[in-house]
């Protein structure tokens, strides 16, 4: 058993030792060899982008323009998959949403995320996770997942259909981009600045591990919508 | 505070208690059988030829492809230097968060500490996230036997791990654990726990374990992952997987406990940037990885999923040793497989001839470096030096001369045997020398009408007799030219 100051001390008079001072910066020229269509840097269209790469990935985007086009989309969808509970995060775009009443009324349940006894049982029973998403980023087809009071991180990960509404405004181009924003978050506002998880969510869950052929939905929902809004 | 000065290890120490999966004892006899299988040499020419173009188109549709690697590099060269420090910082950001953060010199420290954390909780279930690191010190075995009296369920949730779990087999690739497996074993492994007939089919199978599986994910009472990335200012651990079961692994079982090399930290959150994306494009030819998941500490006030608890050990085992030497690139990995995927060594003989947890270029380079003994006295030479895994490493660690390198040390360290450093003196004195140098070439003519007698195939000598033939056992003699370079000079070519 390692003691702390001990195992630092160890660690430090070993990078110390200055015996040797690495050299090889990377100096090979870095493979391009054929050249196929380079990405767009600059990402003209983010929402159509994001649209773009969310397909190709698998996953079903849509661009809508107010609540009742999401509210219908998410009741077709609930009625195509023979839903019998859809379990949403607890936060007010969803409830402004007004999904909650029409889907009882197709006979879906809907369990809200607060106040849950056990949570393995309702994410886990549930056929359609409903949440919204922080940010989105167009250059992956990405959705950026915080978690936090009323945002269950199973929401979005245990029912085997997984549905996102998001408002254009959210959408970022880049990675680095979104990345910068916890970064910024964390030198201002500490661990305030940065939930205690983030997720970076591109797709659906998916697997190549037998022979590489793709297995969709191997853990997390293989059936996975976006709805952006504005 | 007292100084505790390292001992200098001898490569040809045992230090297998602390081990990598052994043994990594006659990798020449092992590639020898590999190369005769058919099958295996299909998963792999199909796995790593898939990987490559993959990742070719796209890293190549990057404009700052490297420029990122370029800035890796350097990133990992500032923390290593300053190891202590931000391992120091890591700790206490895990510590303000709410986390437990436990030092670990080697892989007996963390058997002991996950162990006793499981006998503390009563555990039952344990459900992992793919850790390249938990295998490397053979964590579920030990846990096994040395915590019988617990009956603790260990289960592997990465697909490819956990039918290489069920198999009693290794993983044979860093990103892709069972390539070496076709679809019909598979199925009649999968079809042992089912207890039914599965077909040799992606969507039976996979469907299969993805129910399998899911009664696992929630009623696991410890969820234990590895770490893709440690940020030391922030105290976050990021995992990615393409299936889920890092996320789910972090988000349902009420204790996450983290098992991280402490070569995985990076300074700064906004350095995750780079490496996610060099990682997602270098390991698996996509651009993000599905889940790049980030957890820092446990739960916050008011979170009804995710850890309550959060436990990060930290783990040398061995990794300490190559800080200021010659071989600490090697600590720059981030275990993407890149440059095992165009090594032509590996794509030869697959992963487990090398026989270590480790496989590849870089398993060659690490696996003698961590693991110490005779036995990983092979894996420096099961390599062309081609530069291929240099070229294809996302943070340009220079594999190829640390494969040098360590051959330089066996020689040193008289691993290598005497016979070879002898030959190399004789080889150096003669180079020195244009008048034995042109004897050499003479002599070395002369010499193949007897070698070719003396049992070659086509009348051209492949072997060496002798003490010499050490040399030859893994390569064939090259033909000499009939008239040397220096004559064919002298007569204007």
């Amino acid at each position: 058993m390692a003691d702390r100051a001990e195992f630092l001390e160890k660690v430090r008079h070993r990078t110390q030792r200055g015996r040797y001072k690495p050299t090889h910066a990377p100096d090979v020229a870095w493979t391009p060899k054929d050249e196929p269509p380079r990405e767009d840097p600059r990402i003209e269209d983010p929402p159509a982008r994001f649209l773009q790469e969310l397909e190709a990935l698998g996953g079903h985007g849509k661009r809508v323009t107010n609540l009742g086009e999401v509210r219908e989309y998410v009741l077709s969808l609930a009625r195509g998959r023979e839903a019998k509970l859809l379990v949403r995060w607890d936060v007010p775009e969803l409830e402004e949403l007004g999904a909650d009443g029409p889907l009882e009324e197709a006979g879906v349940e809907v369990a809200v995320w607060r106040g849950l006894e056990d949570f393995r049982e309702v994410a886990g029973k549930a056929d359609i996770g409903l949440s919204t998403a922080e940010w989105a980023i167009a250059e992956t087809g990405t959705l950026v997942l915080e978690g936090g009071r009323g945002k269950g991180r199973s929401v979005t990960l245990l029912p085997p259909t997984y549905v996102a509404v998001v408002p254009v405004e959210k959408i970022l181009r880049t990675v680095p981009e979104a990345i910068e924003k916890y970064a910024a978050g964390y030198a201002a506002g500490g661990a305030a600045g940065l939930p205690a998880n983030v997720c970076l969510h591109t797709g659906p869950s998916r697997s190549g591990d037998i022979e590489m052929s793709l297995f969709v939905g191997m853990h997390g929902p293989g059936d996975v919508h976006v709805l952006l809004m504005g | 505070m007292e100084t505790r000065k390292p001992t200098r290890r001898r490569e040809t120490e045992d230090r297998r208690p602390e081990g990598l999966v052994s043994p990594v004892e006659g990798f020449n006899e092992r590639a020898r059988r590999a190369v005769r299988d058919g099958d295996l040499h299909d998963s792999v020419e199909l796995f790593t030829n898939k990987s490559v173009a993959g990742r070719n188109a796209v890293l190549n549709a990057l404009p700052e492809a490297p420029g990122l690697r370029e800035r890796a590099y350097h990133i990992k060269q500032e923390t290593m230097a300053n190891l202590d420090r931000y391992l120091g910082q890591m700790a206490d950001a895990v510590e303000g968060r709410g986390g437990n953060v436990f030092f670990a010199d080697t892989g007996e420290d963390v058997v002991r500490y996950i162990g006793d954390l499981a006998r503390r909780k009563g555990a039952k279930v344990l459900t992992k996230s793919k850790s390249m690191a938990t295998e490397e010190i053979e964590l579920n075995r030990r846990l096994e036997e040395d915590y019988a009296d617990l009956d603790l369920e260990i289960v592997e949730t990465d697909l490819g791990e956990w039918i290489a779990q069920l198999a009693g087999d290794t993983p044979s690739h860093i990103v892709g654990p069972i390539l070496h497996m076709n679809r019909r074993r598979i199925a009649d492994v999968l079809s042992g726990v089912a207890g039914e007939e599965l077909p040799p089919d992606v969507e039976a199978l996979g469907s299969f374990a993805r129910r399998r599986l899911r009664e696992k994910f929630l009623t696991a009472d410890i969820g234990i992952t590895g770490a893709n990335f440690g940020v030391a200012e922030t105290g976050t651990i990021a995992t990615v997987t393409n299936e889920g079961n890092g996320r789910l692994v972090t988000s349902v079982p009420p204790v996450h406990v983290v098992v991280m090399g402490i070569e995985k930290l990076v300074p700064r959150f906004e350095d995750l940037s780079v490496f996610v994306r060099l990682l997602a494009r270098s390991g698996t030819g996509q651009k993000l990885t599905v889940y790049t998941n980030f957890v820092t500490g446990p739960r916050a006030p008011g979170e009804i999923d995710g850890a309550e608890e959060f436990h990060l050990i930290l783990m040398d085992n061995g990794r300490s040793e190559l800080l200021g030497t010659e071989f600490e690139e090697a600590l720059y990995c981030i275990r993407c497989g890149a440059c095992l995927n165009v090594c032509p060594v590996y794509r030869q003989t697959g992963g487990h001839a090398y026989g270590s947890t480790y496989s590849g270029p870089i398993g060659a380079v690490i696996t003698p470096l961590l693991k110490g003994g005779k036995e990983a006295k092979d894996l420096p030479h099961a390599s062309s030096l081609c530069g291929a895994c240099w070229e294809a490493c996302p943070v340009g660690i220079p594999l190829h001369d640390l494969l040098l390198k360590l051959r330089n040390k066996q020689v040193r360290e008289g691993v290598a045997g005497k016979a070879q450093g002898l030959a190399f003196k004789g080889f150096e004195n003669t180079m020195k020398n244009p008048a034995l140098y042109k004897i050499s070439g003479k002599a070395g003519r002369l010499a193949r009408k007897p070698l070719a007698k003396a049992g070659a195939k086509d009348g051209i000598p492949k072997t060496l007799p002798g003490p010499l033939g050490a040399w030859t056992n893994g390569r064939d003699l090259p033909e000499l030219a009939p008239k040397p370079f220096r004559e064919l000079w002298k007569e204007g070519i």
